[in-house]
């Protein structure tokens, strides 16, 4: 008993430190920015009390609901887009020969690229006169398909959500493969036995032995898309006519383009409310997968 | 096991005793010990690597090498993220000793939250020097207490028509003069398959700042805008600003500007227009830098500049262009004692007749009577300098209106430029402005 006191005060003394610089540069912060939410402030000059104005507003403005649209096309462009492609590529290349080593460097290479050089080439692949995109469809001789990739809202969110997709397979990747490589051989083997091959497999005992990952990777895909912002910022700023306009690019606009500090933090802390609500679900989704998943 | 607890917990207490010791020292930027008798700071946006900015941060350099017993402190921040950088600092109340500010709704920030102080008795120093301003120069400085608080380093006009000589000619056209002239203009360089107008609107300012503002000086005349930006008696859901926002919806329904034109940036549109695919620009003076710095010699010299068109039928006048006296330096309210008579000194010999010299001859606009030597600047750039003598100032829009209405115009602008409602625009602009002004 004594020992096990001793050890659980060891562990509170050494979490101590990293809990103190957590709380102080995160914790605090949000509560601190849901109070600031309170006040109309331009950043210069005295901040006065408004009351819940600040948040009235931002559930009234358009294009905080536009902004929060987008993020979810983001959101499912990343779920439904990066993880099944991930997936699919792990599937393949879970072997290491030299190709496959070479193709798993080349697809994990856009994640070491700084995300604003990757916004930048994005920009230039969908310039409108110059752009490969443009270019490539009038050679083959569709001209009546080019367009305005990012400049015309009615795709242009589909259109930012792709460098997106492409910027972040390769972690994905690397998770599933290792994912992979930790089912045991002896349920190939046995699989094997059992006559169950190719796509069979693939649904009775590979799937089902990396559940867990996917949905790990499924949770990282949500909250990273919520943050989703430098390739945006980037390429279109949230632009033309915020059409493209993320939370998080909501947020910078109102506070630093327009100076307005308390609003900005009242949308930062709308953006914190929208994820939380968003993390439970998947949370829940997930418990409810695991119990039949034991039920079986 | 208590001693333990209890040392950590001092070890703890030390690291932030000493972390709250360090901000205590650090914000305290003026600290005057030191090997140098003074220390002072000074942030501006001269980061690139065009002529002027070159030109400043020599000046800089050569300041410091003058001044051995000062220590300066320059930060140089890219133009796009400028003011930002400022407007935080302001708001955490650590902004540096000197910097450069903007005319306008900037500087009134500033002002009116007791930031910054004036620079009156270093004009009252230099007579010579505050008199060879050009008319209008220091007023864009001077506030309701009758001081003046910046003397200006640049001249901003944002909009120049730039126009490809060649292709006129080609199409046996002239530069237009009226509106009409410049609608007709534009449909036969269509027809030509060539863009009539290059606009890099992706950071959504140019297209208010370049063309708007000038379109609708010459529509509502400037007491008007005045008016309307104070909302004494003029509102922007009048029937004559949806008229000057109709104007702006013409050149877009005549498809004057290139596809896709929301979705480049400012420089794009500056080589699209450079390489000979567009017939007209309407941008500010800063496109002659950066063309300078890009272009050849002969490309300039094809390139020939003139004003925006008159609108026969508009209360403005025409021949002017939006523009006025640029940025100059500010000294901070709390800059005091020997840290002031050096920052005061920098701003003298950043801003007095030999700095203007160097600036214009740098490729750059001043609001300083000077003579500069054609040769050392670059064609463009001198026909430009001619023309700028002839013509008067007009507002800018987003320089007077508050942040959030120069977001509304900006936003509305592109709005239209995708088809949008011209009326929808001029009601969300009003409303940002009144709510402004009622603060």
């Amino acid at each position: 008993m004594q020992s096990v006191l001793k050890v659980k005060g060891m562990l509170a003394v050494t979490l101590l430190p990293a809990l103190l610089l957590y709380s102080f540069f995160v914790i605090i912060p949000i509560f601190w920015s849901a109070y600031y939410g309170f006040f109309e402030w331009s950043g210069v000059g005295d901040a006065s009390f408004i009351g819940w104005a600040n948040y009235l507003e931002v559930i009234k403005d358009p294009i905080f609901w536009r902004a929060l649209k987008n993020n979810m096309i983001i959101v499912g462009a990343s779920v439904f887009g990066q993880v099944p492609i991930a997936l699919g590529l792990a599937l393949m290349l879970r072997k290491s020969s030299l190709f496959q080593r070479f193709v798993r460097s080349a697809i994990f290479l856009p994640m070491v690229i700084s995300t604003v050089v990757v916004g930048l080439i994005w920009g230039y692949i969908y310039h409108p006169q110059f752009g490969i995109i443009n270019s490539l469809l009038t050679a083959v001789g569709l001209e009546s398909w080019t367009r305005p990739w990012l400049a015309d809202p009615s795709i242009n969110m589909y259109a930012v959500a792709i460098p997106i997709i492409w910027n972040y397979i390769g972690p994905y990747l690397i998770i599933f493969i290792a994912a992979l490589q930790n089912i045991p051989s002896e349920l190939d083997d046995a699989a094997k036995i059992d006559g169950a091959d190719g796509f069979k497999k693939l649904i009775h005992v590979t799937l089902p032995m990396m559940w867990k990952t996917i949905m790990v990777a499924v949770v990282l895909c949500i909250s990273g898309s919520l943050k989703a912002f430098d390739q945006v910022f980037v390429m279109t700023g949230g632009g033309p006519a915020q059409s493209t306009e993320l939370l998080a690019t909501y947020m910078y606009n109102n506070t630093f383009m327009v100076y307005r500090y308390g609003y900005g933090s009242a949308v930062s802390t709308m953006i914190i409310i929208v994820s939380l609500i968003l993390i439970v679900i998947s949370q829940l989704l997930m418990k409810r997968r695991d119990q039949e998943g034991r039920g079986i | 096991m208590r001693k333990w607890f209890v040392s950590i917990g001092l070890l703890l207490l030390l690291m932030l005793a000493a972390c709250s010791g360090d901000e205590s020292g650090s914000s305290d930027s003026d600290d005057t010990e030191g090997e140098h008798g003074v220390s002072i700071s000074i942030w501006h946006n001269f980061a690139g690597n065009d002529l002027r900015a070159r030109t400043v941060r020599g000046m800089i350099d050569q300041f410091q090498k003058d001044h051995p017993e000062i220590k300066v402190e320059a930060q140089a921040i890219p133009v796009d993220g400028y003011r930002q950088r400022i407007s935080t600092v302001a708001a955490a109340d650590e902004l540096p000793d000197v910097f450069l500010t903007y005319t306008g709704s900037f500087t009134d920030e500033f002002y009116e939250g007791d930031l910054i102080q004036p620079i009156t008795p270093l004009l009252e120093k230099h007579p010579e020097w505050r008199d060879s301003f050009l008319p209008g120069a220091l007023d864009a400085f001077e506030y309701s207490d009758g001081e003046i608080y910046s003397a200006p380093v640049a001249m901003s006009a944002t909009s120049f028509l730039y126009y490809n000589k060649q292709l006129f000619k080609e199409n046996n056209l002239e530069v237009p003069k009226t509106w009409d002239e410049f609608m007709q203009v534009i449909d036969v360089f269509n027809e030509k398959g060539i863009t009539p107008i290059a606009i890099g609107n992706k950071a959504p300012w140019v297209a208010q700042s370049t063309t708007f503002g000038a379109i609708a000086d010459r529509v509502t005349g400037t007491e008007w805008f005045i008016d309307a930006v104070a909302q004494d008696g003029a509102s922007f859901t009048d029937p004559i600003f949806i008229e000057a926002l109709g104007y702006f919806k013409q050149l877009v329904d005549a498809n004057a500007y290139q596809d896709g034109a929301n979705a480049i940036d400012n420089t794009q549109a500056e080589q699209y227009f450079a390489q000979g695919n567009a017939a007209m620009m309407i941008n500010g003076s800063w496109t002659i830098s950066s063309l300078a710095a890009s272009a050849s010699e002969e490309t300039l010299q094809n390139i020939g500049v003139s004003v925006v068109p008159a609108i026969p039928d508009g209360k403005g006048r025409a021949n002017t262009i939006t523009g006025g006296p640029g940025g100059g330096f500010l000294l901070s309210s709390k800059t005091e004692g020997d840290a002031k008579e050096a920052a005061l000194e920098l701003i003298y010999v950043l801003s007095n007749a030999e700095a203007q010299k160097a600036i214009a001859e740098s490729n750059s606009m001043v609001m300083y009577d000077v003579e500069i030597d054609p040769e050392k600047v670059n064609p463009l750039f001198y026909e430009a300098f001619k023309l700028v003598r002839e013509v008067e100032y007009v507002p800018v829009y987003d320089l007077h209106l508050s942040a959030a209405a120069g977001e509304a115009i900006n936003t509305g602008l592109q709005e239209i430029m995708l088809g949008g409602d011209v009326e929808a625009v001029a009601k969300k602009l009003q409303q940002a402005q009144a709510r402004a002004v009622d603060e």
